[in-house]
């Protein structure tokens, strides 16, 4: 082996500023997780989504139903909300564990970048990863329906706000769903699974308990319910609601926040530097 | 030098806040100072009123395992606080900026810390933009840095595929990527084989006597810092043992001289004793407080009880010997 130095001369060289750093971390992790699975999971949602979508409009259309209805169908389903999960799960598993497992966290926090910097570069690649799925394929079936004439450009735009008004909820709530249990182990697999395991035990369990009370309030609890109202409300559907549209947002916008204070709360335990 | 390695160019007498900024820490005559720097965990320890104060150049941080040194880089770049004491990082306060010190230091940890999905070039220029370089600077650094060290071949090979001399060559690259005036290298010769080790050393030297950049060399392995470090701190429990440049250090510890004999040991320093020389035996030596005149008296004392003086020299030669010196006085100092 030959041994050059570096042809680089030591001088001061102009730093980028902090934001620039994040930046860097954003993209680095939202391009680490463009592998076959992520990609696999979000093309699924875009299909299921933009198909259902677009032929719901059609009939819609065809019979004079409530297009908003149609707009809506997805994010009323059980089935988006799984996608969605699959998606979570995927992206956002290894997200701080395969940090944490590798020990690479090592590395990031001796850079010029704070505990914070870090894990709101990691929250902002996942919560790409789940806007691109969440709120993509609504707007593109907007954008689809007002190109074969099934519905106004009025129309369209309003189905895109109401995309990104329910999108943008649900990916705050599973950002943080994603970095809480990713923080709780080195393992990616066993966040996936905890990711999965937990939102669907709560769901489910909530349901059932509901149903079987007849307690309604439980349902705030309930994603699947949660979604509905807030998709209710964003389309232009009126009442009734399965859950106050208002309060389920702010139950799963705080639900997100709280969890992805208990991840900076679990690094901050994480020994940087040694053993 | 190529033009896209160097950063964004300013117009001549209008430096950027910044550069001059950078200049004018670059200067400075000071590297690390701790003062009374006591770091405690729980009911543990780590550091106990330790105070040092260490020029630009080589450093070596020696000590056994467990004496501290891996608390003291962290308390030197600001990922935990003392529980008393300041400490200053080229002129700058851990504790109070953080983020300048980590721009300015370049770390090599101990443990196996890469991302092993990723190719070198990709790790080592991701690193650098995590120092602050520019995506152009980052990449090009990337290469020149693991051309350096020996990784050209190899720099577009997933890091899972490396061996583990490679991985610590990466570890070195991503350390000096963004080209710091200050890097804390941790254990870097751990797990490599004696050729890796070398290898290891040798690039480590090399980049010392580059120049402008200082290096500290946290290790317990002794021998690693031979004829590399020119100042050394040496830590125990917690506690520093010795601090300042290794020359100093060795020629204050080499009053004693170590002579074997072979004969009557005893009977050879009965009779050095009855000249007024000061000796005691260490296992197999003895220990002779010996200055110039006085080695006339050591040969007459050899002729008188028929020994045979088969060795004569200073006690402490290396650092090693220092740190043995110290952790033996240590002991004793501490014994019932």
């Amino acid at each position: 082996m030959s041994i050059s130095a570096p042809r680089y001369v030591q001088g001061p060289t102009a730093r980028v500023g902090r934001p620039w750093r994040i930046l860097a971390v954003v993209e680095h992790e939202v391009l680490r997780r463009a592998t076959w699975g992520p990609l696999l999971a979000v093309a699924l949602v875009w299909m299921i989504v933009v198909l259902e979508v677009v032929v719901n409009v059609y009939f819609a259309t065809v019979t004079g139903g409530s297009v908003g209805a149609a707009f809506d169908s997805p994010y009323g389903s059980v089935i988006w909300v799984l996608l969605l999960l699959i998606v979570t799960a995927t992206v956002g598993a290894g997200s701080l564990a395969d940090d944490i497992g590798s020990r690479a966290i090592t590395l990031y926090l001796s850079r010029p970048l704070r505990l914070s910097d870090y894990l709101v570069a990691k929250a902002s690649a996942v919560g790409t990863w789940l806007l691109i799925a969440a709120v993509g394929p609504g707007c593109v079936a907007a954008g689809v329906s007002a190109a074969l004439g099934y519905v106004s450009a009025s129309e369209a735009l309003a189905a895109v706000a109401g995309c990104w008004a329910v999108g943008f909820v649900m990916a705050v709530f599973f950002t943080g769903v994603a970095l809480a249990l990713s923080s709780l182990t080195r393992r990616s697999l066993y966040a996936g699974v905890a990711i999965f395991g937990t939102v669907l035990a709560v769901g489910v369990s909530v349901s059932v308990v509901s149903g079987i009370t007849g307690n309604s309030d439980l349902l705030y609890a309930d994603i699947v319910s949660n979604v509905q109202s807030i998709g209710d409300v964003a389309f232009g559907l009126s009442p009734p609601y399965p859950t106050d549209p208002l309060a389920s947002t702010a139950v799963l916008v705080l639900t997100g926040v709280a969890l992805a204070a208990l991840a900076w709360w679990r690094l901050t335990r994480i020994e940087v530097v040694g053993e | 030098m190529n033009s896209d390695t160097r950063g964004p160019r300013a117009p001549p007498g209008s430096l950027p806040r910044q550069i001059r900024d950078e200049v004018a820490l670059l200067v400075r005559s000071e590297l690390l100072r701790v003062e009374s720097v006591t770091k405690r965990f729980d009911q543990v320890e780590a550091l106990s009123n330790l105070s040092v104060e260490l020029a630009p150049g080589t450093v070596g941080l020696v000590g056994p395992n467990g004496s501290g040194k891996t608390t003291l880089l962290r308390l030197l770049m600001g990922l935990i606080p003392p529980s008393s004491g300041r400490l200053s990082v080229l002129g700058l306060d851990p504790q109070r900026e953080p983020l300048r010190v980590r721009e300015r230091v370049g770390y090599m940890p101990e443990h196996e810390c890469l991302m092993p999905d990723l190719s070198a070039v990709g790790f080592v220029s991701f690193m650098g933009r995590l120092s602050g370089l520019s995506r152009e600077v980052a990449i090009s650094r990337a290469h020149d840095v693991l051309e350096f060290v020996g990784l050209r071949e190899e720099r577009y090979r997933k890091i899972r595929e490396y061996s583990v001399g490679m991985r610590q060559r990466v570890k070195l690259a991503q350390a000096i990527v963004h080209d710091p005036p200050l890097c804390f290298l941790d254990e870097p010769t751990s797990g490599l084989d004696p050729q890796g080790r070398e290898e290891m050393l040798r690039l480590i030297g090399i980049l010392a006597k580059l120049g402008g950049h200082s290096f500290v060399l946290s290790t317990h392995l002794l021998p690693d810092t031979e004829g590399l470090v020119d100042q050394v701190l040496l830590l125990n429990a917690g506690r520093s043992l010795a601090a300042g440049p290794v020359s100093e250090l060795l020629s204050q510890r080499s009053t004693e001289t170590v002579v074997r004999v072979k004969g009557d040991p005893s009977a050879f320093a009965a009779a050095l004793s009855a000249k007024g020389v000061a000796v005691r035996s260490d296992g197999s030596e003895l220990r002779v407080q010996l200055s110039d005149p006085d080695s006339r008296a050591l040969f007459e004392a050899a002729h008188a009880t028929h020994t045979q003086v088969r060795y004569l020299g200073p006690s402490v030669r290396t650092v090693e010997d220092l740190f043995l010196s110290m952790m033996g006085e240590g002991s004793r100092g501490s014994g019932p």
